[in-house]
């Protein structure tokens, strides 16, 4: 019982986690991969606040997501300069830059982790209480990106998205759009290291590589960017998909490398059949699509 | 309206737009012209602020220019129509007039459907579904959402076939007249775009080799030793 709640937490912080990516890289186009280092700056902050200046656990949650937030200014200024694969460059400098300061302070619990974190609550049925608060973070977490991508502010997204000189052309302001996509998506990254860490009561620094990155890029675009439900579906899936191999039994030997070979084939097999991906409709730019209607209509206009 | 004074534009080491001093007004009709790569666009794109390394001045209506803030500068009342990528694909053609009509008044929506019935009858449809000639109405009605007292259209025609070019054409003559707004053209189509403006210059590895009237250009015997 224990471990179904533990994995429906781990559920929870997922979806929050790939809705918020699908926010920033999905919605936004912006090729950022550093989502997990908010994911991080979020339950280390948080952790730090709770375990040194004994900051009540709730309090620190919510100041680890805004610190999150703030320092997303980090991806989002670079952003302004660079797009595209550069920004995935700048991006993964960026995450690694900072993993690897957390990876060398003593202060941080260095390659260790940090350890003996507060807990945000406690008692016998404590899984089962956060399990239902993360139900309704999660919920939030859908629903707030499915308002900001509704209606106005939700078309100017795709336009700028679309073409970033045409947007401006028309006298709207991209670099506005750009900073409160990062913000939005790393403040809800934050929340979700920060609730993290205080379930887990233990984070290490290798939770927010790389690996990390392509296991929420997989959960995006399997299950359908640039769609209000295809994180969440993407989340479910890929956090039971290895839960489920370990009732295999298999050696750990197998069990790791496994467990990359199936992101590896989802991806690409995603990338070939079904592009949208589980939710994405055909039409209107969900999923890849998103992303690749710029390009496709770029050849087709260079054709013509 | 517009004074470009001393305007060099770079891209690295490379000068695309060379010493060019211009300066027109209100309702002018020009057509600038050059074979590839003689830094028409860029010349356009430097009107709006688009190119970030440049040294020289632009102003409009007094005001400068000020590179790398388009979305400032167009608001001052220039319409943009970028060579490529000047609609968006994954909106429909209403939501694209939107985008620009955001800032505007939704009075101009009629007005752009008045201008281009056919996009009324296609508002549902996706931007990036419709034809190269659609796209480009599409294009032009984009930048008349914001209501500009003059038009910066780069290669408005180009991939169209010869009626729809005239189409296109004609229906930036009537905007010219019937709206008095401003026309500044880039365009391939030398022969077809001289019907419509009445002054034309040339560039040639950034530099301007001609500028004088459309007849004056239409006239020159080695008109195509210029292309
Ligand atoms: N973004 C850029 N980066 C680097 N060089 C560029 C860039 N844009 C244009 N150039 C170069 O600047 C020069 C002028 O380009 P520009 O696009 O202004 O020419 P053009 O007259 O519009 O050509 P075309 O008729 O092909 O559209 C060319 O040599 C081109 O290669
Ligand atoms: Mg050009």
């Amino acid at each position: 019982m224990e471990y179904l709640l533990t994995v429906m937490v781990l559920i929870g912080i997922n979806v929050i986690l790939a809705t918020s990516f699908n926010l920033i890289l999905g919605y936004g186009g912006l090729m950022s991969v550093a989502h997990p280092i908010f994911y991080a700056i979020g339950a280390y902050c948080s952790g730090l606040l709770a375990i040194h200046l004994q900051i009540p656990v709730p309090l620190s949650i919510l100041i680890g997501a805004g610190i999150a937030m703030v320092l997303s200014f980090g991806v989002s200024l670079p952003s302004l300069r660079v797009s595209g694969d550069y920004l995935v460059i700048a991006s993964i400098g960026f995450q690694l830059g900072i993993l690897h300061v957390i990876n060398n302070l003593e202060f941080t619990g260095a390659a260790g982790g940090l350890t003996n974190i507060p807990v945000l609550n406690e008692g016998p049925s404590r899984s089962l209480v956060f399990v239902l608060l993360i139900a309704v973070v999660a919920a939030c977490a859908v629903m707030l990106v499915g308002w900001i991508v509704e209606g106005d502010y939700g078309r100017a997204i795709t336009a700028m998205r679309n073409d970033e000189e045409a947007f401006s052309a028309l006298g709207r302001n991209a670099m506005n759009i750009k900073i409160v996509l990062f913000a939005i998506g790393s403040g809800m990254a934050g929340l979700a290291g920060a609730l993290y860490a205080h379930y887990f009561a233990y984070v290490t620094p290798e939770q927010f590589g790389i690996f990390t990155s392509a296991a929420l890029l997989t959960m995006v675009v399997v299950g359908g960017a640039a769609t209000t439900w295809g994180p969440l579906v993407g989340a479910v899936l890929l956090t039971t998909l290895p839960q489920a191999i370990t009732f295999l039994g298999l050696p750990v030997s197998i069990m790791a490398p496994l467990q990359g070979v199936i992101y590896t084939t989802l991806v690409i097999s995603f990338l070939f059949a079904r592009p949208q991906g589980l939710t994405g409709g055909t039409r209107g730019g969900g999923g890849l699509e998103a992303w690749s209607a710029s390009a496709a209509f770029r050849a087709r206009r260079r054709a013509e | 309206m517009f004074e470009v004074q001393n305007l060099t534009a770079r891209y690295g080491p490379l000068v695309a737009v060379n010493d060019v001093s211009l300066s027109f007004d209100t309702g002018v009709r020009m057509g600038i012209f050059g074979h590839n790569g003689s830094g028409k666009s860029t010349l356009l794109k430097c009107l709006v602020g688009g190119v970030r390394d440049v040294s020289g001045a632009v102003a409009f209506g007094g005001s400068p220019i000020v590179a790398d803030q388009v979305h400032r500068n167009v608001m001052l009342g220039i319409g943009f129509v970028p060579q490529v990528q000047n609609v968006f694909p994954n909106l429909t053609v209403e939501q694209n007039l939107h985008i620009a009509g955001s800032k505007s008044d939704s009075s101009f929506l009629e007005e752009a459907y008045a201008l281009f019935p056919l996009l009324r009858e296609r508002q549902d449809q996706l931007a990036g579904d419709m034809s190269g000639g659609e796209q480009q109405m599409l294009a032009v009605a984009l930048a008349l959402m914001t209501r500009p007292q003059v038009l910066l259209l780069d290669e408005p025609t180009a991939g169209l076939a010869p009626a729809i070019v005239k189409n296109v054409l004609g229906s930036l003559s009537r905007i010219n007249t019937e709206l008095g707004t401003g026309l500044i053209l880039v365009e391939q189509n030398v022969l077809a775009a001289l019907d419509v403006v009445e002054r034309a210059i040339v560039l040639k590895g950034g530099r301007v080799v001609f500028d004088g009237a459309s007849e004056e250009l239409r006239a020159k015997e080695d008109l195509w030793a210029w292309f």
